[in-house]
Order: C-alpha cells, then structure tokens, then sequence
C-alpha cells in the first residue's frame, strides 16, 4: 500500500511541483506548441522524444465545485460513469481496451477540474483520441451500471475517509476554511447527498458540462504537431461546440474570527496539528502567488528550511512540520502548515511557535540570501519538470485548465526570478499575520488522540488526553 | 508528513488507485521494437577498483539519476528487539557526514537541488542520487561522505527516531497500515520477514550511532553493491565518479543468512476488530519466482486474475459487476527469501462474506477452467506493449536496469522477454493455476467488524508496533 499512498502523492503534488520550472533568462520550460480547434477546444502538444510513448489528456473545466447545492460527489460520479459505456464502447470496456494496446489509464476530478488520460505507445495515438472524443459526447449512462458505479463511490468514500479518522478531520477542516464557498464540500461528496445521486442528475451534468469548448487536449510525448494537428482537427474538431454555463461560485464573505477545530478520536495516537489560511491563487492574483511561492519555499522547502530549522532541529517542539502553499485553483488557493508535535509538546506551545516564526517572517521579511537560495531551488528544479511524460501534461491542463496562459507557464521560473524580498514580505504580512488577520482570518485544527471506554473501573486513571 | 499529504489529497480523486499487483511486480515487460534490436542500449563497465556499473546515457536533459543496492543488506538483518535499526541507519546516513554536520549536508543538497538518499526494505539497503549535471562532482562527493563518515551525532538519531515514532503512531488509525503488520506476523510467522521494517517503538529507542556503525554499515560493501545510472554522463566520467563514491567501501559485506520461508497459517482468517465501517481485506499465499520455468504463465495467471486492474477477473466481478468494491488486486511478489501472491481488497462489513466467496469462486474457475484465448491475447499484449512506458523518465530507467540486476538478469534480458511471454498457452496458465491456487492456501486477514466471518484467530493487540 505505501506503493499507493506514494504514488498518489506524485500524481497530486504534481502541479505545485512541476510549476518548479526552468531558466530565468526568459526561456521557456517546456516549448510546448498549441492552437486551438475551430469548436473552441484548446489542443497542446509537449514534444518529448525520449521513449516512443505519450500521455493523452482531455481536461474539463468543470469539477466538484460546479455542483449545484445539495448534489456533492455528482462531477465525481459523472467521471467514474464516463467508463461505463457508449453505443461503441460496452460499459467497463474502455479501460481493458487500453490495457490491450499495452497502455494504463485513469481519470480524475478536483474541484475546479476534471480529467480523463492514457499513456501508451505513440503509434496508439489515434486510437486513444477517437475513444476518448466518443466519451465526450455518446456516453449512455446504463441505470444498472449507475447503481452499482454509485455502491462504488461510496465504498470508495469509506477508504478514503470513514475508515480513519484523519481523513474526517481534513474534511472537516476544508469545509470550515471555504463558508459559503463551493470548495467547502468533499469532491467525493457528502455521503447522504451522494447516496441520493439520481441517473437524471449524472445525466443532466454531464450534458451541461462535457463539450470540445470546455476541454483542454494535453498530448505529451513522442509526437510532432504535423501528426497531432490533423487528428485533433478530425477527432475533435468534429464536435460542435455547446453553450456551457459559467462558475457561479458564492464566495466566502470576509469575516472576523478566527476559526479552531478540535477532533478527538480514540484510534489516534498521534496528535497533529493543521492550520489553513486562504489565500490567493496564481488566478486570482499573479504576483502575489508568485511571492508565495518563494515564501513557502524559504519557509517549507525541507530540512534547511525555516520551519524545520527551528521548530524541529533547534526548539525540538515538532517531529515533523510541512509549509505548503498551494496557488492551481479558479478560486482561491491554500497555504497550510501541518505538524506533529514533539512527545512532551502540547498543542499550545507548538501553536504559539509557528506564529512566533509568523511574526518574524511578517516583522522582518527574508534575507537576500534566502531569497536567492529559494529561488536557485525553484528555478533549477524546472529542469526536473521535464524528466517526465506525465508530469508537463498534468501542468499544462491543470494550469491552464484554472485560468494560467500558456506563457505563465513556459516562463514561470523567469518570473519567480523577479519575486523581491518586499514582495514575499508584503504578502506574508497580509495573509499571515496572525496578529492582524484582517478579513481573512485563518483555520486552526487539532486532532487529538481520545482516551478509550474504560473496560475496567481499575484502569480509568490510566486515561489521559 | 507524506501520510498527511495522501489524507489531503481528498481534493483530487482518482477512478481507481493504480494496480498495486502491477506496481508490485516490478519486473518488466517489454516492447514491440523500439528501436533497432536492442530495447535499452546499456553498457556494462567496469571500474578501475573493480566495481560493475550498468549505464545508459542519454543526454537529452542534464540529469543524472542513480539508483543502487546493496543485496541482502535490509531490515531482515536486524535482531527482533532491534527492529528499525536499518531504517534509521537509511534515513541518518544523510543527517551529517565528514565535515558536514546535519544541517549543512542537507542544505548543501538542497541548494543545489541534489537527491541523496538511502532507503531500506527488508532485503536490500537501497540509494538514490540525482542531479543536475553541473553538480555531479559535488552530489558524487557527498554520497562518498554520506556512505563511509556518517556522522550519526545524537541529535540526528533522536530527531530521525522521533520522525519515525510518530510515523508509526500516525499510522495507528490506518487500518491499512494496521493489516499489513498483522499480515506479516500471521504469513511469515517465525520468520525475519515478520517484523516491522519500519520499525518498532522499543526498537527504534534502542538504537545507538555504535549499533548503526557495528551492525549496519558492515553490511554495505562492494561485493552486494548495484548500481544503474542513466542520463547525461559519459561511461569514463561515470566510472571515475563510481569509483569516487564507493570504492573506499568495504571489499566484503557481513551478512547473517537468512532462511528461505513459505506461508504460515494457510487456509486461517485472522480478525483484528476494529469499529470502523469497511474492512480491509488481505490474503496471501505461495507462489513462484523468476527462476521457476513456470514463472511466465503464473504471471499472466496473475494478470488475468487480479493483477490487471480494470478488466481483470476479480475487479470485473466484484467491483464491476457487484459495486462491492472500490478496488481488488492480486501481485505476485517476489522476496529473496520468498515468492507469494497477494490479494488487496476492502469493503463494508456487511459484505465481507460475498466478497471472500466471489474471490475464492474466481480463485476455483482459475485453476478448474482454462483462460479464453482472448484474455490470454489481452494479457500477453499489455505484458508486452507497456514496456516503453517505464522509459519515460531517467529514474524509471536506472529504477528498470536495477531491478533487472537485483534479480540477477542479464543486461539484454529485456531484449527476448516478449517471446517469452507470448510463449505461454492457456494448458500452462491452467496447469500453474493448479498447482499454485490450492484451496485452503491463503492465509486471510480482516480488519474492520466483518459480519458473518467465522474467524481462526482474533488480534487483540497489533504486533511488532510496540
């Protein structure tokens, strides 16, 4: 299983991670070619010849947080059934089909985003576009196979999140960071409303959402734009465009106190501590994200970092802390610390040394010199980014997916190389302060082992939390 | 933290987790040509102190990426009350060498964006590097450093045993995590296997920079060490590099032998109950390795079993079919002291019962009824076709060419593997099936409150935690 989580965590971290992109003399990363189809449907190609294989990705501009009120888990759901069958493709077929040309494939959906990608030999290519350009449009939505795909879903929702308290308490934690806001409800749903998902409610989704003008192509690999553009203008090109709603997201209304959640469970033995501020995406606000960005660097970025530096090695109050600021969304982005106390720290006293670290960060700013280190890491990391078939697929789409242009991303560590240390200084004083949260006040969580049921009046005095 | 990480990771959510019998069975299938006639153009080189490389340059990128093993070295060599030592000795090793105390050898790598480190299994000590090219000589040095003058300062291992302390808490509520120490103890029962390579809390505490120096750096020499570089060097810059880093290592390494095992408590189910609403289901068994002459048939066996994922027996009839599941995998995996198949699957309590049935019912027509021509066809040509996927990176390469050395396979062993594989006949698949999917052969472990389970064994406390 630590084979799964790990390889999860790859496939998740990916758009932060690859963001750590290349030169700062104004070069691009990835010299990725593009145009867009006459329907409206943007095509990318990421050329990389080192294997012949490549990775197709379609993308949505639609995810959980396009659900109407009371439908949570539905963009899920429409994903999982997008196997189950069109008149050319017999439910559960779609993926043993790939698997039979020697390819892997898999989808997924986040709030603001939904999709759908193979990975196999080049000269599959063609195949895997008209296959996967049926399911944009013929899908039938067989009722038996929607009852038993949502048995499905909901056995995965036990998984990943009712069988271990953690995965409870970040759920809980994301719905009181986002009040009144789309992004406070799971994407895999909320289990009574997910349970109550109805055929017609898949179906009329999937009609609103799913069309060439709401989907991002991201074919990366072994291929050249000679071969792609007609494929794609064949393929694709074919569907007509449809008229598809816009994000009319509620937004979360500023507001005044901060927040604290407190979860104790018995089957926790390690308590942990999670603090989420709302801050803005590189959508929302490009310059600000940048900053944070080299922020979260200077502060997170392993061992020789801030936070590790000191509340780790030096105050020894944490076995264990992360800073991460995450800025791919349509709405507002995170950035969330999260840290295991030290056996004889309480919560308090961990508390209180991440906002004193706050504080300096906020009264002093960075060095020069940390600046420079950061962003050395960052920019030279672009080089990693392309060492991988799926990793600039997955920037592209996702980035572009939640409002980046395709220079943003070509040339990010070009601009990571302009941040100054007045910026990260400015931005860390208007989203972190903790003693001026202004508008924007942050979410604290604890969770908290929990003493067992005495089975013995003898043992209570063990009890302790 | 990366456990926290996967937790959060609610917010991107997949149809289906990868195939772990896919992922666990790392051996390679290989492609319909792709090039000329060899699959990975490797060079075998020798270096001047004798040490044996496996590279393949490539210099599309300037990277280097490094994957080496020392054979025999991992965690089944340390003593049940010094569970953990190997894995603190891997995550320490890093934490200060030389002239660098802990936290200037980590900022050195981070600032200049090179990977240097160490993991074990319970079989070998494993190492990584990567780098870009302009800083090799520096990454080169640092591991020579971080291999022979470990510094093991008191500061590092109680940091590292904290970090390992609270892993293995955190974990406490993971009923995953929780059925695999429970696995190991009931199926390799007696065996070195059985223990915590992660380590336990009592050992972890236990562990001394003297313990490190006397019981596990004897382990890594030359005579177990493999090493596989792929990307932007050249075969004489590599070889002086090799040679920079390893040669000062010990001509012999120290090995306790360790003994060959099967799978105990066959045929049982062991519960270990927990109040939570879906259990998690593993089953193990015997099963045969790459020196067995029937090892293709039983991985295609496997593939069409469970190994496959989506369009595989079991997922087909059990999550398709039945929405019992989110997922169900068999892998084949193969240890040096061990080969066994292993079933990965969960569901709500309630349903626990129809779920072992339709397995074991799938487990029965497997070794009753041949594999139709095309689910043979369907298997044979992924086994074959994926093979270039596992070039798409310089780790996946060096990952590739190590694995091939680990299990003792010649550098163009890739180059005839499809033949192999699209040797086998449906008789064989069935004749291996029969001899390996006896009833009464898994060794069955539930955690969660399954109903309508009469259980063999209950665990009341999890093993080799404490």
């Amino acid at each position: 299983m630590r084979i799964l989580l790990a390889l999860l965590f790859v496939v998740l971290s990916l758009p932060a991670a690859a963001q750590d992109t290349a030169a700062p003399a104004r070069e691009k990363v990835f010299n990725a070619e593009y145009f867009t189809l006459d329907n409206g449907m943007q095509v990318v190609l990421v050329p990389n010849h080192r294997a012949p294989v490549i990775t197709h990705m379609v993308w949505y501009g639609v995810g959980a947080a396009d659900e109407k009120r009371g439908q949570s888990g539905l963009a899920h759901f429409v994903e999982h059934l997008m196997f189950k069958g069109t008149e050319k493709i017999p439910p559960g077929e779609f993926s043993t089909r790939i698997k039979a040309m020697g390819g892997n494939d898999n989808a997924f959906t986040a709030q603001d985003i939904t999709a759908y990608f193979q990975s196999i030999s080049s000269d599959r290519l063609e195949t895997v576009m008209e296959m996967e350009a049926d399911r944009m449009t013929n899908l039938i939505f067989p009722p038996e196979d929607v009852e038993s795909e949502k048995l499905v879903v909901l056995e995965e929702r036990r998984q990943r999140t009712e069988n271990d308290p953690r995965g409870y308490f970040f759920e809980q934690m994301n719905a009181i960071v986002f009040p009144n806001h789309p992004y406070a409800n799971p994407v895999i749903g909320w289990l009574h409303e997910t349970e109550a998902l109805t055929r017609e409610n898949v179906m009329a989704f999937y009609k609103e959402w799913y069309a060439p003008n709401n989907a991002i192509l991201v074919v990366s690999g072994d291929v050249t734009m000679d071969t792609l553009r007609p494929l794609a203008e064949r393929i694709y090109g074919s569907i007509p465009a449809r008229e598809v709603p816009d994000h009319n997201w509620t937004a979360v209304p500023p507001l005044k106190a901060t927040q604290k959640l407190i979860f104790a469970d018995p089957s926790i033995q390690q308590p942990m501590l999670s603090r989420v501020f709302r801050v803005p995406s590189e959508n929302q606000n490009k310059e600000e994200s940048l900053a944070l960005e080299v922020l979260a660097s200077v502060m997170g970025d392993g061992q020789s970092a801030r936070m590790y530096k000191s509340l780790v090695a030096e105050q020894k109050l944490a076995s264990g802390i992360s800073f991460h600021y995450s800025g791919s969304a349509r709405s507002d982005g995170t950035l969330r610390i999260t840290a295991n106390p030290a056996e004889g720290t309480d919560m308090d006293m961990l508390e209180t040394a991440i906002d004193s670290q706050l504080r300096k960060l906020v009264s002093e700013g960075v060095t020069e010199t940390e600046l420079s280190e950061a962003k050395t890491r960052l920019i030279d990391a672009a080089v990693f980014a392309r060492d991988s078939l799926q990793g600039p697929a997955m920037v592209f789409g996702y980035g572009l997916t939640v409002g980046s242009s395709i220079d943003d991303i070509e040339y990010w560590p070009h601009n990571i190389s302009q941040v100054t240390a007045e910026q990260v200084q400015t931005v860390a004083a208007k989203y972190l302060d903790p003693d001026n949260v202004g508008d924007r006040p942050y979410t604290t969580g604890y969770l908290l082992p929990k003493a067992q049921p005495a089975p013995a009046p003898e043992q209570i005095e063990e009890s302790a939390e | 933290m990366k456990q926290i990480a996967s937790l959060l990771l609610g917010f991107m959510i997949l149809i289906a987790l990868p195939s772990c019998g896919e992922a666990q069975d790392s051996s390679p299938a290989t492609a319909e040509e792709t090039t000329a006639d060899k699959f990975l153009d490797i060079q075998e080189l020798k270096t001047d102190s004798g040490i044996t490389v496996w590279l393949v340059e490539d210099h599309t990128l300037p990277i280097i990426a490094m994957s080496y093993a020392f054979k025999g070295a991992g965690s089944a060599q340390d003593a049940p009350e010094d569970q953990g030592l190997t894995i603190m000795a891997s995550s320490t090793m890093d934490e200060g060498a030389g002239e660098y105390d802990a936290q200037s050898f980590q900022k050195t790598l981070s600032d200049n964006n090179i990977s240097v480190s160490f993991r074990s299994d319970r079989d070998n000590f494993t190492g990584y590097l990567k780098t870009l090219t302009k800083h090799k000589d520096l990454a080169f040095d640092l591991l020579h450093i971080a291999l022979t003058e470990p510094r093991f300062e008191e500061e590092a291992l109680d940091r590292m045993r904290a970090s390992h302390t609270a892993r293995i808490r955190s974990s406490l509520s993971d009923p995953e995590w929780k059925a695999a120490r429970i696995l190991n103890d009931v199926a390799f029962q007696g065996h070195p296997y059985a223990q915590n390579s992660g380590g336990t809390i009592s050992g972890l505490a236990g562990v001394t920079a003297e313990k490190l120096r006397s019981k596990v750096l004897p382990r890594l020499a030359k005579d177990n060490l493999m090493i596989a570089v792929t990307g932007d060097i050249t075969a004489e810059e590599l070889k002086a590099e090799i040679d920079e880093a390893f040669a000062g290592l010990p001509e012999t390494a120290q090995l306790t032998e360790v003994a060959d095992l099967t799978i105990q408590n066959a045929g049982t189910i062991t519960v270990y109950e927990q109040d939570i609403p879906q259990t998690v289901i593993r089953a193990t068994q015997d099963a045969i390795g790459r020196d067995d002459p029937r090892y293709y048939p039983a991985k295609i066996m496997n593939y069409i079993l469970g190994g496959g994922g989506f369009g595989s027996r079991l997922m087909d009839v059990i999550r398709e079919q039945r929405g019992l599941t989110y997922g169900v995998y068999t892998g084949m995996s193969e240890m040096d002291h061990l080969a066994s198949l292993t079933l990965s699957t969960s569901t709500k309590n309630e349903s626990v019962a129809e779920l072992l049935s339709l397995a074991e019912q799938e487990f029965a027509r497997m070794r009753t009824e041949p594999v139709s021509e095309d689910e043979l066809t369907r298997a044979q040509s992924y086994l074959t076709g994926s093979l270039p996927l596992s070039l798409s990176s310089t780790d996946r390469i060096a990952g590739l060419m190590l694995s091939l050395q680990l299990e003792d396979l010649p550098a163009n062993y890739l180059d005839s593997y499809d033949e192999k594989i699209n040797a086998v006949t449906a008789e064989d698949i069935l004749s291996v099936a029969k001899d390996l999917l006896k009833e009464d052969a898994l060794a069955i472990i539930l955690v969660g409150k399954p109903e309508s389970i009469t259980a063999d064994k209950t665990v009341t406390e999890l093993p080799n935690v404490e």
